[in-house]
């Protein structure tokens, strides 16, 4: 059968390298993927067009595209799938990385990532003759995050790095919590420790992009808020982060629901003057608006707030 | 130019702990890859890795016989034994690195059975025991702080007064040629599955390193022993790992049989690998299949043991075939996995011989699926490759640098890296032939898929061979269309495909010169093993002119007499 | 038409015109709406950092509340609906889970069976109002109007708790509605990103990007408006824009309508009663292009 695929092409060597969009058919089977239909155009149409690939089987993690707007690995991707009635199917270059030509990104940055988390294991104490004698469950829960192949595609995705390079992003993250939450690591305090800062746990947004197009189940958001929980129950809670969740579940107890002002101004602080008066313009619009309560302490609570509270006793683990 | 002590080409298990030996040994070092270390096919590696742990009661001297037996008694015992009596201790240390194996309820590391093996001494992660350990061998290279060339191609070796003096290689991102000058090389490039179509091997499997020793001077030995693996998909040929079997899955043909009862009673599916393929083959041939097929039986398994220790797969049916494991059976069928063969090397990974039995190149090494210690003789037992990476990976790196302590850098005239130039550039100056790599390629997949597989004859070789000299003649005149340097994928898939080419002629003469069957290595016009005149290796030459130089070496036997082989 | 309407906290707290609109368009399209006074918030994905399972019991306390009155829920509210959707598939789809939670609702009289359908009001104006019912009550064209859709993100993802597999066409259902009222839309990238809310206390920096970014871009390519179904979204693509604008040396000025003040306009109501003048940024000059007055 035929497919129909744009694909974004990117010469450095033209004499004016512009991206650019090129339409192409390839001949594929019923079983085929868009990594089997951009092989086809390598192979038969034009050897130029650069892509990278390997195992064919979502192992190897060379393959990381964004197919119709979204970041998935080539080779997982079927063809059928994606484009059911002959469909165009657009192919472009993973996002949140330099494009070195066609669909080839720039690695670099992802590794920097990765390398800046102190990604192996650090154990404490002289090593045992035999090995590490662990839970057994401890091992088959590290199985999830240590299925992540490193192909970039959360990171293409990520909705906050796409406004701040800075951020480690949820790959590097994801590898951070499968040494924070290896029995084996003798670090994981000064992990966590890092991890809060600039940057790193808090700066996730809770998007879900990463859980979504993550083609290996890894769901790195999850890692990145169990990394949030430890990091609050190891006491790192003084930051901006760890109030927010903590003001933020004070104010739904209280009164069984949110009450944004007073959940901003804990979660800043009462006492961080310089940082409430930045906030006070927009606190003021909404208030000539008529959209913001004054803020208040006696947020009036939902009636039967007392169940939530009860709810709230039995379920809570006080840090 | 840059200079190393010890440089490795190739970044899977074998390459980076074979980098981590020789720098833990002081050596300045650098592991070069056309792809990024964690891309390497080693990723593949489903099942697990074999060793015997004698403080739970395993001896490694069983796994050794069954390692042999396994080999058809072509393996060199002596670097079985080797194998097997350091297979514990480089678990351990694996374990130490982080590898995250499963564990017993005791919380100590847990064992699955593998096919060819009485015992149940397979460690696993799941079913990505590969990718798991080269995820955690990477750690280790970035702890180590070894240099990485990643997304680097060989194009040649350079030897200098008959010694390996380092490589000529592509920057793949700028295009540029380097000389990189190095005191030892060790080839850890993996296997060749791309001669074969189709193949469970990734694209990258191409067999580059096995062709730069080869045109370099080494020989290639039992390159005829193609491992067929006895569970690949059907559409396109990914590998659904032994450990199914392992754990208890069933082998049925369309009478819903479980046929290997018949031709390995005491085994069943566990046999070793060449024989179920073989079993399959028969079962198809003889009209029991389904397109071409039998199936790999799982639900019995149980959902919830599926998606814990076969998680892998289950994905993999799932999003190649369709089929959901825990409630269907999956159509597999043989299909070319592994190469037994490779660069002749000693123990050491050197691929000279210290008592000059056979011609190599001093200050070169291998390690790897690139390599033939022989370990795996006629035929390679499930979980023995991973262990083969890390234990002779670890050697050929320490004998490297301590052979590099004991060398000189060779002075290397920039000649080496202008012919070099030279021949690329021709390369993609060259108008095209109207042919195309990619043709070429296939047409040499499906000869050797259709002539060099389960069941071989003298016939089908003959042509297999034809098939490979004509399509060298058509190689020498293919083009490339992109000119340019940057990522010139084009031009790197046509510098694989020489190497493949190389490797297709290495097996398809060695299979010729083998009259016998012994493994992997079956031929219908000969189908007994013979011990009398073929208990030996096959060793191919390359030469400049001409066809390859054969040769042949005994095997090294220590302490398990040849027997009939029965599972 | 019967729902147990559940607002959500900013509904009733920083976003009240959400409320007033809401409110109005229902009795316009005689949606009747019970609202759910005892209900408490979702935990919005923040409790649940802390306590998934305190999480999903406060969810399990809602659908039992709706379940007892056997009315499907209603939210208009991204977040709302995305945390109660991945809330409601959990305990459906693990018994054991469910049994176990139920023992703690069991404490104040109370079993979720299970049977509680969560929906938001863009997914009910499609689905079970349904389109031709919806252009009988498109009174007021406004055609000429260039809106950009934002959706949240939890409208969108995750995808397998949010009845795609079933109802594909939920993933472009504001495009649907802004068409189907007469006005063009303006497609973006930066319909289905964060919009930087959940960030906003905790780096500002960051969420007040993501606002230009978005903002911006849906401007820069023609848009005189934006429409969320999120009140959160609202509050910082809204309330935020004037402080996100300084980024941009032209400025943004893109005024974002809630869900059913978009809708209420093209059933001809009255901008008082939409609530239109407690935006933040005005939609006075969007809105006379459309030949509305405010």
């Amino acid at each position: 059968m035929q497919v129909k695929l744009k694909v974004r092409r990117y010469n450095p060597e033209a004499e004016n390298p512009v991206a650019y969009q090129q339409e192409f058919t390839a001949e594929v089977e019923a079983y085929s993927s868009v990594l089997d239909a951009l092989m086809y155009l390598r192979e038969y149409v034009d050897d130029s067009l650069a892509v990278r690939c390997s195992c064919r089987g979502a192992i190897c993690g060379s393959c990381g595209v964004r197919i119709n707007g979204q970041a998935t690995l080539a080779c997982k991707t079927k063809v059928v799938s994606v484009a059911p009635h002959g469909e165009t199917i657009t192919v472009e270059p993973m996002g949140n990385m330099p494009v070195l030509k066609d669909l080839v990104t720039d690695m670099k940055p992802f590794w920097d990532k990765v390398r800046q988390v102190t990604p192996w294991l650090q154990p404490e104490g002289l090593e045992p003759e035999g090995e590490y004698v662990v839970p057994p469950e401890s091992m088959t829960h590290l199985n999830g995050v240590m299925g992540c192949i490193m192909c970039g595609v959360c990171v293409s995705d990520c909705t906050a790095l796409e406004v701040d390079s800075n951020f480690i992003g949820p790959a590097a993250l994801a590898k951070a919590y499968r040494f924070a939450a290896d029995p084996r690591d003798g670090e994981s305090q000064e992990r966590l420790r890092a991890l809060n800062e600039y940057g790193g746990i808090w700066d996730c947004t809770r998007c879900m992009e990463c859980v979504e197009v993550c083609p290996k189940g890894v769901a790195p958001m999850d890692r990145i808020m169990a990394l949030r929980e430890k990091a609050m129950a190891a006491g790192f809670t003084n930051t901006y982060g760890a109030r927010h969740a903590e003001a933020f579940s004070d104010s739904v107890k209280e009164g069984g629901r949110l009450d944004e002002t007073m959940l901003a101004i804990r979660t800043i602080g009462f006492f961080n003057v310089p940082k409430l008066l930045s906030m006070a313009p927009v606190a003021l619009r909404a208030l000539v608006h008529r959209k913001l309560p004054m803020p208040s302490p006696f947020h009036a609570p939902i009636p039967d707030v007392h169940q939530v509270q009860r709810i709230f006793g039995r379920l809570e683990k006080k840090l | 130019m840059a200079d190393y002590d010890v440089l490795v080409v190739g970044a899977g298990l074998a390459g980076m702990r074979a980098a981590l030996a020789a720098q833990e040994r002081g050596a300045k070092v650098a592991v070069l890859s056309k792809v990024h270390p964690v891309r390497s096919h080693s990723n593949a590696a489903q099942g697990g890795i074999n060793a015997a742990l004698t403080d739970r009661g395993d001896d490694w001297q069983d796994h050794g016989y069954e390692t042999v037996k396994g080999s058809d008694y072509l393996g060199d015992q002596d670097a079985i034994e080797v194998l097997a009596q350091e297979a514990g201790r480089e678990i351990i240390a694996l374990e130490h690195m982080g590898v995250i194996f499963s564990r017993g309820e005791d919380g100590r590391l847990g064992t699955r059975r593998f096919g060819g093996q009485q015992r149940a001494r397979t460690f696993f992660v799941s079913d990505f025991t590969g990718q798991a350990m080269l995820h955690v061998m990477f750690e280790q290279v970035l702890r180590a702080g070894v240099e990485v060339l990643d997304e680097w191609f060989v194009t040649s070796l350079v030897v200098e007064e008959g010694r390996c003096a380092g490589v000529v290689a592509i920057e793949l991102r700028t295009g540029k040629l380097h000389l990189l000058r190095a005191k030892a090389v060790i080839i850890a490039t993996g296997g060749l599955g791309r001669v074969f179509e189709p193949s469970t091997n990734g694209l990258i499997c191409t067999g580059d390193g096995m062709s730069l020793a080869y045109r370099a001077g080494v020989p290639l030995m039992d390159m005829e022993m193609v491992q067929y693996h006895p569970t690949t998909l059907k559409g396109n040929g990914l590998l659904m790992t032994e450990a199914a079997r392992g754990e208890g899955a069933y082998l049925l043909n369309s009478k819903g049989e479980r046929f290997m009862e018949r031709y390995a009673p005491t085994m069943k599916e566990l046999a070793s690998r060449d024989v179920v393929s073989r079993a399959e083959q028969t079962e198809i041939n003889e009209g029991r299949g389904v397109d071409g097929c039998v199936f790999l039986d799982c639900r019995h398994l149980g959902k919830k043991f599926i998606l814990e220790r076969l998680h892998q797969v289950y994905e993999e049916g799932k999003a190649f075939a369709n089929v959901d494991i825990t409630e269907q059976p999956i159509p597999i069928r043989p299909g070319m996995h592994y190469q037994m063969g490779g660069i002749k090397t000693d123990v050491d990974g050197r691929c000279w011989d210290m008592k000059k039995r056979w011609r190599g190149v001093p200050g070169l090494f291998a390690a790897g699926e690139a390599a033939c210690v022989s370990l795996h003789g006629g035929n390679r037992l499930g979980a023995n490759s991973l262990l083969d990476t890390v234990v002779f990976g670890r050697r050929a790196g320490h004998c490297a640098a301590e052979y590099a302590s004991q060398e000189p850098l060779k002075t290397v005239s920039q000649a080496r890296l202008a012919h070099e130039e030279e021949r690329i550039h021709a390369l993609l100056s060259r108008n095209s032939s109207g042919d195309s790599v990619a043709k070429i390629r296939l047409e040499m997949g499906q000869s050797m898929n259709e002539h060099l597989a389960v069941f071989r004859n003298q016939e089908g070789m003959e042509t297999a061979l034809r098939k490979v000299r004509e399509l060298r003649q058509r190689y020498d005149r293919v083009g490339v269309r992109d000119r340019g340097r940057i990522f010139n994928m084009g031009l790197v898939f046509a510098l694989e495909l020489g190497a493949m080419l190389d490797c297709a002629e290495a097996i398809t003469v060695g299979a010729l010169e083998r009259k016998e069957s012994r493994g992997a290595h079956f031929r219908t016009d000969m189908p007994e093993r013979d011990d009398e005149h073929w208990l030996k290796h096959v060793l191919v030459y390359h030469t400049l002119e001409g066809p390859p130089r054969i040769d042949t070496l005994p095997v090294t036997i220590t302490r398990w007499q040849p027997q009939k082989r029965v599972y | 038409m019967k729902y147990a309407f559940f607002p959500g906290c900013v509904a009733r707290g920083g976003t009240p015109e959400l409320y007033m609109s809401t409110v109005q368009v229902c009795r316009g399209l005689g949606i009747e709406l019970e609202e759910m006074v005892s209900a408490s918030c979702t935990g919005a994905g923040v409790l649940q950092e802390k306590n998934r399972k305190l999480g999903d019991t406060l969810n399990a306390r809602n659908f039992a509340l709706a379940e007892r009155i056997g009315l499907p829920i209603m939210t208009i509210c991204s977040t709302c609906q995305g945390v109660m959707s991945q809330a409601n598939k959990r305990l459906r789809e693990d018994a054991g889970y469910l049994a176990e939670i139920n023992e703690v609702l069991a404490e104040e009289g109370l079993e979720y069976k299970g049977t509680t359908e969560v929906k938001h009001l863009l997914w009910i104006l499609l689905e079970d109002v349904g389109v031709e019912a919806l252009k009988r009550h498109v009174v007021r064209s406004i055609k000429g109007l260039r809106i950009a859709p934002f959706y949240g993100c939890y409208m969108l993802r995750p995808s397998d708790a949010l009845g795609f597999g079933e109802r594909p066409e939920r993933q472009h259902a504001l495009e649907t509605l802004i068409a189907l009222v007469g006005a063009e839309v303006v497609d973006f990238p930066g319909k289905s990103r964060c919009c930087g809310f959940p960030i906003l206390t905790i780096n500002e920096r960051n969420s007040l990007r993501m606002v230009a970014k978005h903002t911006g871009e849906a401007k820069d390519l023609g848009a005189d408006a934006m429409v969320t179904p999120c009140p959160l979204c609202h509050l910082n693509l809204d309330g935020f824009q004037p402080k996100a604008a300084k980024q941009r040396p032209t400025g943004i000025d893109l005024p974002i309508l809630h869900l059913p003040q978009m809708l209420g306009l093209a059933m001809g109501m009255d901008t008082e009663a939409l609530g239109l003048k407690r935006n933040i940024v005005s939609p006075k000059k969007a809105l006379e292009k459309a030949g509305v007055q405010m």
